[in-house]
């Protein structure tokens, strides 16, 4: 699904990513810890396709495709979802015309059909309700006034109607709490599928417990310095990153 | 003086005799206090503080532009996909009114109005006794001036009565074409007596001329609690230049609520001048503007709580791409008396390219202490992060661009009491984004 190798990233000249090698396969998931500043955010951002984020060196291949290659939509249309850390509020653009026009641009990058209103709804309504996403959420300018959970759990929300082949999850748990935390993770579960693949970048061990890993790795001055599995994070808990700080 | 506010001068010797009421005594005293008015000011440049930004007589120049004449015959509308403004308002059941080059073509006008409904060319409104008042009406501030220039040379327009009680039973529309290089002094007088209430739409465009000057005034005048809604769409042609005054009075408890579509033209100056003369009334005075290449959009607006209890807000939302340049003078006065004011004046420019320019001016001037007013402008341009957010689900850039420049506007847009014409207003705005990246793609 995803092969990244020897990936170096730099901002401002500022060299943060050192060597990336990562391969995730299709129905894993994967999650990447580390201290604030390791180049976790800077790992995602370059997989989405943010501006200002340089590749000097490396590649990253997504279903045999060159990814970097690809612009922002391109990616977002072939199955690439990143669940931002801080997602942007959009005064004056309705939550539900945001999905409306993602989800047919989407179909349409793909030649598929467009949804009509009253199909789009349905859809929309059956992904809002495990989610607690209420129809005044949908109602509402996108992410404008939300609450911390408000804005994660609209995060999901796009990606369960988005349907992506990998999804990205960045810092998903913070600004959480545990009560949140669990209507956001038993959102991600239900997407884990064998078609599926999923990066989840988090700080803490916390997340973990209710999105349960296959591969752990952690990630300290843009190297991946450790991979193991899922027992890999209760370690960290105990132990914390001081090691690899160092 | 330049040689086109000498050509003005010209016209009005040669052609006064043919002028509309030219056989009543006060009229051509007021025609004749007019001009002499306007010789003696000239056309307003930019060394006025009222048009700092807006330099009137050096766009038009050492142009000398004859009377437009009013063609017979068959005239050519623009095509509606290339200009979307010709079917604005099309699907709303409405009286049409066509003016060709600022004289109304009655062959391409019919309507039957309800009863207590008066609607006539000006000539005959001038004759009317509701009439007078409204061409007296007295605009204090300097750039009221110009209306002199329109005072003396107005040739045609509406007269629009309506008795007490009475209600238009649907918008009028008044379609002003253009097509013929020259000048037009359009004077419409609307009167709403006690109670009455009205819908009036206007579209400006071009239909086979190019480089113009229209020169319209409307005088509003509304009766205790009559209700004025206003939706104007200005496309004119790419040279033309189109010069607008609203003047507005309003007894108590009446309502205006003027909103103004600019798309067009090479230079257009709006100027509202709302004064509150009973209690109680209300006056929404808004726009949005999107312009593009060197086009040059002003809007200049006065609101003057003369009274108390009265409420007014002004919303102006302008885009501005390639080198165009947008402004916004505005004023909200709140006299000694006018206690328990709530004024409101905000004025928001998006800036798409690096040569684009805003200049805004809002002013309170208040001399009441027991008020609520408010006054803001932000300049900006669009929020890159917003657009990689949109994209990153896979909107491609062009449709992230017109979801924010749409949503900007919309605000807006949302003040058009009449919900069809607010749809057409929002679909023209996004026809023209739409326009505009083919042109810069």
């Amino acid at each position: 699904m995803l092969e990244i190798k020897n990936l170096h990233v730099a901002v401002d000249g500022k060299e943060i990513l050192k060597g990336i090698d990562l391969t995730v396969e299709a129905g894993k998931v994967h999650a990447i810890m580390g201290p604030n500043g390791s180049g976790k955010s800077t790992l995602s951002y370059v997989l989405a396709g943010r501006d200002g984020y340089e590749v000097t060196e490396g590649s990253v291949t997504y279903k045999g495709r060159d990814l970097l290659a690809m612009n922002v939509d391109e990616r977002a249309a072939a199955g690439v979802f990143l669940a931002f850390q801080y997602p942007i509020e959009i005064p004056g653009v309705t939550t539900m015309t945001f999905l409306r026009t993602a989800l047919n641009a989407q179909r349409k990058a793909r030649g598929e059909d467009e949804l009509d209103a009253p199909r789009f709804l349905k859809l929309v309504r059956e992904k809002s309700k495990p989610l607690n996403v209420t129809d005044d959420m949908l109602k509402r300018a996108l992410n404008v006034g939300f609450s911390g959970g408000e804005k994660k759990r609209a995060e999901i929300l796009q990606m369960a109607l988005l349907e992506p082949s990998l999804a990205i999850l960045d810092e998903t748990d913070s600004g959480l709490d545990i009560d949140a935390l669990k209507v956001v993770a038993e959102g991600v579960n239900t997407l884990r599928s064998p078609e599926r693949a999923m990066v989840v970048i988090t700080h803490y061990q916390r997340l973990l417990d209710y999105i349960v890993p296959d591969v752990i790795h952690v990630l300290s001055k843009g190297r991946i310095v450790r991979t193991g599995g899922k027992e890999l994070a209760g370690e960290l808990e105990r132990t914390g990153y001081a090691e690899f700080a160092a | 003086m330049t040689d086109a506010s000498r050509n003005f001068i010209e016209t009005y010797e040669r052609e006064r005799a043919a002028l509309p009421g030219a056989g009543l005594a006060w009229l051509g005293v007021r025609r004749a206090e007019a001009l002499k008015a306007f010789a003696e000011a000239g056309l307003p440049h930019r060394r006025l503080e009222d048009w700092r930004y807006t330099d009137l007589s050096r766009a038009l120049g050492n142009a000398t532009l004859s009377t437009a004449p009013l063609p017979d015959g068959a005239v050519v509308l623009p095509d509606a996909t290339k200009r979307p403004s010709v079917a604005a308002f099309h699907d709303i059941d409405r009286h049409v009114l066509v003016f060709v080059n600022g004289r109304l073509r009655s062959d391409l006008s019919g309507t039957k109005l309800p009863a207590g409904v008066t609607l006539m060319s000006l000539g005959d409104a001038l004759n009317s006794t509701w009439a007078r008042p409204l061409v007296e009406t007295k605009v204090e501030a300097q750039a009221g001036n110009v209306i002199a220039l329109n005072t003396a040379l107005m040739r045609d327009g509406i007269g629009l009565h309506i008795a007490r009680g009475a209600k238009l039973d649907r918008p009028l529309h008044l379609l002003f074409l253009a097509n013929d290089d020259g000048a037009s002094h359009v004077r419409n007088l609307v009167r709403l007596e006690e109670g009455a209430e009205a819908t009036i739409f206007e579209t400006h465009l071009d239909a086979g001329a190019k480089s113009y000057f229209a020169d319209h005034v409307a005088d509003v005048s509304l009766g205790k609690g009559a209700t004025l809604t206003h939706v104007k769409i200005q496309d004119e042609a790419a040279d033309a230049i189109h010069l607008a005054s609203l003047t507005a009075e309003l007894a108590a408890s009446s309502k205006l609520s003027s909103f103004s579509l600019t798309l067009g033209a090479k230079l257009s100056r709006n100027q509202s001048f709302v004064t509150f003369k009973g209690e109680g009334a209300e006056a929404h005075v808004n726009g949005a503007t999107a312009l593009s290449g060197a086009q040059h959009g002003d809007h200049f607006c006065i609101v003057d709580h003369a009274v108390p209890n009265c409420s007014s807000a002004t919303l102006f939302k302008t885009v501005l791409d390639g080198a165009s340049t947008g402004v916004f003078q505005g004023k909200v006065i709140v006299r000694p008396d006018a206690q328990k004011t709530d004024g409101r004046q905000m004025t928001n420019a998006l800036l798409l390219s690096r040569d684009a320019a805003m200049n805004a001016k809002p002013e309170l001037e208040i001399y009441a202490d027991d008020v609520q007013c408010a006054h803001g402008s932000t300049i900006g341009e669009l929020n890159r992060e917003a657009i990689f957010y949109l994209r990153s689900r896979g909107i491609d850039e062009p449709t992230a661009r017109q979801l924010l420049i749409s949503a900007f506007l919309d605000d807006a847009f949302e003040t058009v009491p009449h919900e069809a014409a607010r749809d057409d207003l929002r679909r023209l705005a996004e026809s023209w984004f739409e326009r505009h990246q083919e042109k810069t793609a």
